[in-house]
């Protein structure tokens, strides 16, 4: 559990030629929960992006499992992270299509079983019938629970979470940063500015203001 | 072609009778001040000067007759097609023509060769009078759908980046990512060429066919001549479609799979 799973070494950014990030270090240990804070503009999602290759830093390595996050790397980070963004566009899909649409992707490499959506949209508190709507016509409570849900669906031990809780009530809001805080077998890095991830004892990183 | 009749001659009088005519969109264009008088004269010259080029050069090429001259004018037409269709777009040529033209070859040299050597089941397949303008036939048609599916592909992508880029998020290839805009963009190059065939006989008549009327071709003939030919159009359309997509997904994103920006015209 002591084995690093991602590295942040000198990372710069540079986003619309403005420095976002200089010599940023960080390293985050496997099975760790870290919560990253810091005023907007700061560079906190950038550093999800630096991870999961959507963005190039100006400076500095990313590494992920010990390995640089290189043009060669970069489609296994993406099978092994789950990314929960803050927001997500599916286009004219409903939530079936959607879910069927990641599960036929080779890496992904399986389809998880209908109980196994059933349980899970219960305990996010959605009923059955979501699955049958547009994405896009949900709310940002429904959006941001269905993506949740696809995150805990690709069964993965890394999760890179931005602001996942913003849109849920306050008794969700407790479970889900209950569940993600205390499973031993999860590394979470999330961005949020909720002080109830912070009450749950979650290693603190502020980014500085530039 | 069988049943070829001595076809009405046009002459010295009938340029200037058609000359004539300009005169009502000349006037057309005075009267709503469209300012398209001189561009006109200029476009209609041209126009006349490169089909009688062209008339005098394939005169030349059908008299020749040699597979290797006629084989080289087909591929002049297909460098100018491949980069008339990236002229068409918004990318740089440069980056793309060469794979591009290789595919883009290979693609209509299968499908001509194909109906030249089974389909009107010519002896000499090379032969000029067939092989030269059905390569121009196949390839003109298919010109605006290619152009229409790279510009729709790429603008697509562009307009939609956070989808694509959610997909590659949760695992996806570029390709897997990339799918429902290589759908989309092909649906939509190959509408006006479905509707084209659709309407085919009924709204118009087209202009192989009419051309092999005038010149006193059986009608029947030139029916078959026609339904064939749209075939294969449609096939090389397809294929030409396909091509352009398959070469934007390969060139037009990096290691990373994030879309390449300098790609574009400036």
């Amino acid at each position: 559990m002591d084995q690093n799973i991602i590295e942040y070494r000198d990372l710069s950014i540079i986003h619309s030629h403005q420095k976002v990030l200089e010599n940023f270090n960080l390293t985050i240990k496997e099975g760790e929960k870290v919560l990253i804070r810091g005023k907007s503009g700061t560079g906190k999602s950038t550093l999800f992006l630096c991870l999961l290759g959507l963005m190039r830093p100006s400076g500095g390595d990313v590494y992920f499992d010990n390995l640089p996050v290189n043009g060669n790397s970069v489609s296994v980070v993406r099978t092994k992270v789950a990314y929960v963004p803050q927001d997500v566009d599916v286009g004219r899909d409903s939530v079936n299509e959607f879910f069927d649409t990641i599960f036929t992707y080779n890496a992904v490499g399986f389809t998880p079983s209908f109980e196994k959506i059933q349980r899970l949209l219960e305990w996010f508190e959605l009923d059955d019938s979501i699955l049958k709507k547009e994405f896009k016509s949900l709310s940002g409570g429904e959006k941001q629970r269905i993506v949740l849900i696809l995150s805990l669906l690709l069964e993965r031990n890394v999760f890179l979470l931005d602001e996942p809780t913003s849109s849920l009530d306050s008794s969700l809001k407790s479970k889900v940063v209950d569940y993600f805080a205390n499973d031993p077998s999860l590394t979470v890095v999330v961005i949020s500015h909720d002080p109830q991830w912070e009450r749950e004892g979650l290693r603190v990183v502020d980014i500085p203001n530039k | 072609m069988a049943e070829i009749n001595v076809i009405q001659n046009i002459g010295v009088s009938g340029f200037i009778f058609c000359t004539l005519l300009l005169i009502l969109p000349f006037l057309v264009s005075y009267y709503f001040k469209l300012g398209i008088i001189k561009k006109s004269v200029i476009i209609v010259s041209r126009m006349s000067f490169q089909l009688f080029l062209i008339g005098l050069l394939l005169t030349v090429v059908f008299d020749i007759n040699n597979p290797l001259i006629n084989v080289l004018w087909v591929f002049v037409m297909l460098f100018f097609a491949t980069y008339t269709i990236l002229e068409g777009t918004d990318f740089k040529t440069g980056p793309f023509l060469p794979t591009m033209l290789i595919l883009f070859s290979i693609a209509n040299i299968l499908v001509l060769f194909y109906f030249t050597g089974f389909i009107i089941n010519l002896d000499d397949i090379f032969e000029a009078r067939y092989l030269i303008p059905i390569a121009g036939m196949l390839m003109g048609n298919s010109l605006r759908a290619n152009i229409v599916a790279l510009n729709d592909f790429y603008q697509d992508v562009k307009n939609n980046e956070q989808r694509y880029l959610y997909r590659l998020c949760v695992g996806a290839s570029r390709k897997e990512a990339l799918f429902p805009y290589m759908q989309r963009s092909m649906l939509s190059s190959l509408k006006p060429t479905l509707a084209n065939m659709a309407t085919m006989g009924i709204v118009f008549l087209p202009g192989m066919m009419t051309g092999q009327i005038l010149g006193g071709v059986n009608p029947i003939l030139a029916i078959k001549y026609q339904i064939t030919i749209m075939v294969a159009i449609f096939v090389t359309t397809v294929l030409g479609v396909l091509v352009c997509v398959i070469v934007v997904v390969e060139k037009g994103f990096d290691d990373y799979d994030l879309m390449v920006e300098d790609i574009k015209k400036v």
